[in-house]
């Protein structure tokens, strides 16, 4: 009973936190105060403070995770809606994000190669900007860590969806099928969910790039380590 | 009435994830069922196996709050203190520095690509315009 309890109290915990802070990030329309990120460190401030490790907050925190599966099958409904679309422009949707996954992958070897990052810590960054439970798959399959893997990937999809108004600024990449494919293949779903604020068309964009990024990469990785770090 | 139907329409998504979970397992894919779910379903709905209506209020809600469901796996990070450290510190800037790369390269690369692609259609088009007219 009183495990049920609190992990009811985590759910809220969680849920209560992450509308205050969208609530604060549609006012102030201010790109650093995205909610996953401003909630996630209201959240441990919170579990440190009560001292409550984060396996005691996962009894919880597993229900909302557990609805991570049926969501990334939920993206099918925008891609279906898109679907003329995305007939038509195949072949630069398929160009656009191999071409970014490459460039992903091998910047970030090696800039780890220049920095001399050490060597599992540089093939668990590999896989950052693919959704999580491929990136742990890949990891696992290149010889890195896991759980380094997942932080990368968190990295790669929160700040990638902060910086991404900027960047598009600078480069001036104003449509939204380049936006859609740029935050799908470099921040997997967190992007995604950016990507929706440019609308629908960028938010289908970007769930398409994220899954064909999550195929490609899967290829792709074994590859690059083969040739860069062997 | 509405709460009752997203939640059946959010079982009917746990369903097709289930279903490419045990897809991936039976073939050893490394591809997640989670992603081989999200290609039965679209497959299923182009094909009008499954009405769009069946999983339309379902699918938005989720998609709606998915930046949430992201939350309990962020946290985890505290159990990562060796991340304040100079290798956490080179770690998190590589990361970030080659996301904003693949970003910046991608955008304009796809922005360019679709511009291109989309000139030629409107030439052809006028080709073909063209000649029949004259």
């Amino acid at each position: 009973m009183q495990q049920i309890l609190f992990a009811t109290l985590m759910i809220l915990l969680t849920i209560i936190s992450y509308f205050f802070m969208t609530k604060l990030y549609i006012r102030f329309n201010f790109s650093f105060l995205l909610p996953v990120l401003t909630s996630t460190i209201l959240i441990i401030i919170i579990l440190v403070a009560f001292q409550i490790p984060y396996e005691r907050y996962m009894q919880g925190g597993q229900w909302i995770n557990s609805l991570l599966g049926p969501a990334v099958v939920a993206l099918a409904y925008p891609l279906y809606k898109q679907r003329e679309f995305l007939r038509k422009h195949a072949v630069v949707i398929l160009a656009s994000v191999t071409f970014a996954g490459t460039v992903g992958m091998l910047s970030a070897a090696l800039l780890a190669k220049v920095t001399s990052l050490g060597h599992s810590l540089s093939l668990s960054i590999l896989p950052k900007s693919v959704t999580t439970p491929v990136a742990i798959a890949i990891t696992d399959g290149i010889g890195g860590n896991a759980s380094m893997a997942v932080v990368a990937v968190m990295i790669a999809g929160i700040f990638g969806s902060i910086l991404a108004p900027i960047l598009f600024k600078m480069a001036k990449v104003h449509s939204p099928v380049g936006r859609g494919i740029a935050l799908g293949s470099a921040s997997h779903a967190l992007g995604t969910a950016k990507a929706a604020e440019y609308g629908e068309l960028a938010f289908s964009m970007g769930s398409v790039s994220m899954s064909l990024n999550a195929l490609l990469s899967s290829i792709l990785a074994p590859l690059i380590v083969w040739i860069l770090f062997n | 009435m509405k709460a009752i139907r997203i939640c059946l329409q959010i079982g009917i998504l746990f369903i097709f994830s289930y279903i490419g979970t045990f897809i991936q397992n039976l073939f050893h894919l490394i591809i997640p069922g989670s992603i081989i779910g999200l290609i039965l379903l679209f497959i299923c709905l182009t094909l009008k196996v499954i009405p769009v209506e069946l999983i339309e209020d379902g699918a938005g809600f989720l998609l709606g709050i998915l930046t949430l469901l992201f939350v309990p796996m962020t946290v985890g990070i505290m159990n990562y203190p060796s991340l304040l450290s100079w290798q956490g510190l080179l770690l998190f800037g590589i990361v970030v520095v080659s996301t904003a790369i693949t970003i910046v390269i991608s955008g304009i690369f796809s922005q360019h690509l679709e511009k291109r692609t989309e000139k030629k259609k409107e030439a052809s088009e006028c080709n073909k315009s063209c000649s029949q007219h004259s």
